[in-house]
């Protein structure tokens, strides 16, 4: 693509005579891998995605590139597992990338950095969540998003520290059920959950995994009735929680807070299926989202400025702004690196130290040796007016969290 | 006990949902021999036609049912001659359920195109308010599922009883070849079967709807237990899978509470085993000897 661009450029000087060619100094370029899932079933959030980075690499390119290099960015398209894992090779082998960006889902980049880890090149993640990505401690492996323990820690530390405060109660008097589906998504977080509870003094009355494709959760709730649950932690897709908050409805049951965990409790669809009024006060954990106090989460402002004038429309998903923060500190790094060596990237990568409230996420900057970003955190936000919006930890809020009374 | 009782409704009332999907799989099964696994994406393609109705019409949900139901007979009726009946006399029987297979992934993938993997939920329309019986809750759309299940499964006997039609169908389905000689248009018959069967999906999606939102998958949900209820009833017979639809529901509903919500699918397919192990033609199965 960009290649063709600099073709067709330098046929235009050509054309208008050498003068004009002489102008336009080639800058060397620097290739840098892009492998999200662009076509098939997560093709949506998997192009999100990619805009955050996109946005990332031409505001460095404005600002001079990185070690006085323009940044041009291949595409590999990982449609599946085993795509994934050829595009990672293509990228390396055929296009000779410095590093890969990706990846959006879990399971793709568990397998693509594989390829790259082998090969020697830098992978860095932006969005799959799968804590098992980082827990191979991979020596060029790094990611800046929060995982589902991220997830599972926030979730907790709202019901102690945002429910229990909110409502005037002991954390420990809280019935807490935690109910989750019961594939690696939800079976992670759902153990995170049960064992951070535990630890922080939390009364578990239910655990109950339940399938994915559950066509009647009646009973599960007339247990969570029978225990007087008054928290209920639901890790979930779209189906299963559009029919847990209908059937819960349906079947009177009002517990005191209902916490989910992003999946179905972020999209607006799931809010219309089920209804305004009844999603009204639900709390969700979820990666920083576009309404985020931009005094918590500085440059979050100017991303959506970019973002609009870019693509004339608002953000879709809050995985732009990841990739986009993720890339910049990245790319930043890179610029500081003695060469583009895959050492000398790690070296630099390593050595970022970014205090948390220092991004546009909201939170900071340090891997850990396993490569894992042990400042990034999950936010805590409500449906509040049939809105999506920040309400915890109360720096990063746009709104006062609500709770029944 | 209160527990108890309002498990058991809601397991009945499960069971009625279960049934009405089940009884065009039994139909078609048992007169045309053919196990339809395109089955949940008929119910799929109804529910879409459902949404599209009340949204974009501004009707209630069961207003739509006769134009859902005659449109699903239509589409039975042209899978039937187009897509079926060409491979009727391939070697292999069993090419016309690689075509059903086929033609689930085809709907699957269009309703992908067309709607997105986003979910549609059809109104409510006060489907989804619940009846006090005391202290026991029921769904007023799972009531009418429920009597609409008993209703279809009787309407159909008396059909395949009483009618000319329904006599040839069921001389179809015991002899093809003697059907054939006697003077019964087979072909016909077939289309015929397979478009009452989809007709049964297409009242099925118009009482769904409105309780399950719809997406290109949602088939694949039900599509499992149906075959269950199916085999369980007895391959053909409609009592038999209105019987197995409500055992399934029930066993659902109990175990969910009394075992755990992850493994009544094991509690399921452990009756669904030992069933087939003591009686293998089902609750309800002719036995050997039915063709």
């Amino acid at each position: 693509m960009t290649k063709v661009r600099w073709t067709r450029r330098l046929m235009l000087g050509l054309l208008l005579g050498a003068g004009v060619a002489a102008a336009q100094p080639a800058r060397a370029e620097v290739r840098f891998g892009a492998l999200y899932p662009f076509s098939g079933e997560l093709a949506v959030l998997g192009d999100e995605s990619w805009r955050g980075l996109e946005l990332a690499v031409e505001e460095i390119n404005a600002a001079g590139g990185v070690r006085g290099e323009k940044v041009a960015l291949m595409r590999g398209d990982a449609v599946d597992n085993n795509q994934a894992v050829a595009e990672a090779r293509r990228l390396i082998s055929v296009g000779g990338v410095k590093a890969i960006f990706g990846t959006y889902s879990s399971a793709r980049a568990q397998v693509a950095s594989q390829v790259a880890e082998l090969a020697r090149i830098p992978y860095f993640e932006m969005g799959a969540v799968s804590d098992a990505i980082t827990e191979r401690k991979f020596r060029y492996l790094f990611r800046t998003n929060p995982t589902a323990r991220n997830m599972a820690e926030r979730s907790i530390d709202m019901v102690v520290n945002a429910v229990a405060k909110g409502l005037s109660v002991e954390p420990g008097s809280l019935n807490v059920a935690i109910i989750h589906e019961d594939s690696l998504y939800g079976t992670t977080v759902g153990r995170y959950q049960s064992s951070l509870a535990k630890e922080r003094g939390l009364k578990i009355v239910e655990t109950m995994p339940y399938p994915a494709n559950v066509v009647d959760m009646s009973s599960l709730i007339l247990r969570l009735q029978a225990a007087k649950a008054d928290v209920v932690l639901q890790t979930s897709y779209q189906n299963d929680t559009v029919l847990f908050f209908r059937q819960a409805r349906e079947a009177g049951f009002k517990p005191r807070a209902i916490i989910g965990g992003g999946g179905g409790y972020s999209l607006r669809e799931t809010m219309q299926a089920v209804g305004q009024d009844v999603m009204e006060g639900v709390l969700n954990v979820d990666f920083t989202q576009i309404a985020t106090n931009p005094k918590a989460a500085p440059g979050i402002d100017k991303f959506v400025e970019a973002y609009r004038a870019k693509y004339n429309m608002e953000p879709r998903s809050g995985h732009s702004l990841g990739n986009y923060v993720g890339a910049k500190v990245f790319l930043q790094a890179i610029n500081t690196a003695k060469s583009f060596s895959a050492d000398d990237i790690r070296a630099a990568v390593a050595a970022v130290d970014i205090p948390d409230g220092g991004t546009a996420e909201g939170w900071g900057v340090k891997f850990g040796a396993d490569g894992q970003n042990e400042r990034a955190k999950m936010m805590g936000l409500q449906w509040q007016d049939g809105k999506l919006v920040t309400v915890f930890p109360p720096e990063a809020a746009i709104s006062e969290i609500r709770l029944p009374r | 006990m209160d527990t108890f009782v309002q498990l058991v409704i809601n397991g009945l009332m499960l069971g009625g949902l279960f049934a009405i999907i089940s009884v065009g799989l039994t139909l078609i099964f048992g007169i045309i021999r053919l196990v339809n696994f395109a089955h949940g994406e008929l119910l799929m393609v109804g529910m879409y036609l459902t949404w599209l109705g009340t949204t974009q019409l501004g009707l209630h949900p069961y207003v739509l049912a006769p134009p859902v139901v005659l449109a699903l007979f239509v589409v039975g009726l042209l899978i039937q001659r187009f897509i079926l009946q060409p491979l009727l006399d391939a070697r292999d029987a069993h090419v016309q359920i690689f075509a059903t297979v086929g033609l689930s992934t085809a709907l699957i993938n269009l309703a992908l195109l067309v709607f997105g993997a986003d979910l549609y939920a059809t109104p409510s329309s006060g489907v989804r308010d619940s009846i006090a019986l005391g202290p026991y809750r029921i769904l007023v759309g799972q009531l009418v599922m429920f009597v609409c299940g008993i209703a279809v499964v009787a309407a159909l006997h008396l059909f395949m009883e009483r009618s000319y039609l329904g006599r040839a169908i069921r001389a179809t389905a015991q002899h093809r070849a003697a059907a054939q000689l006697m003077g019964v248009d087979v072909k016909r018959i077939y289309m015929v079967t397979f478009g009452i069967g989809a007709a049964c999906v297409g009242l099925a999606a118009v009482l769904v709807a409105p309780i399950y939102p719809a997406s290109p998958t949602v088939g694949t949900y039900f599509v499992l237990t149906a075959f269950v209820v199916v085999v369980l009833g007895g391959m053909g017979s409609l009592h038999g899978a209105f019987i197995g639809a409500l055992i399934i529901g029930l066993v659902d509903s109990l175990s969910g509470f009394y075992i755990a919500p992850d493994l009544k699918e094991v509690v399921i397919f452990g009756l669904f085993i030992t069933i087939l192990l003591l009686r293998p033609t089902g609750l309800f199965g002719l036995g050997r000897g039915s063709e």
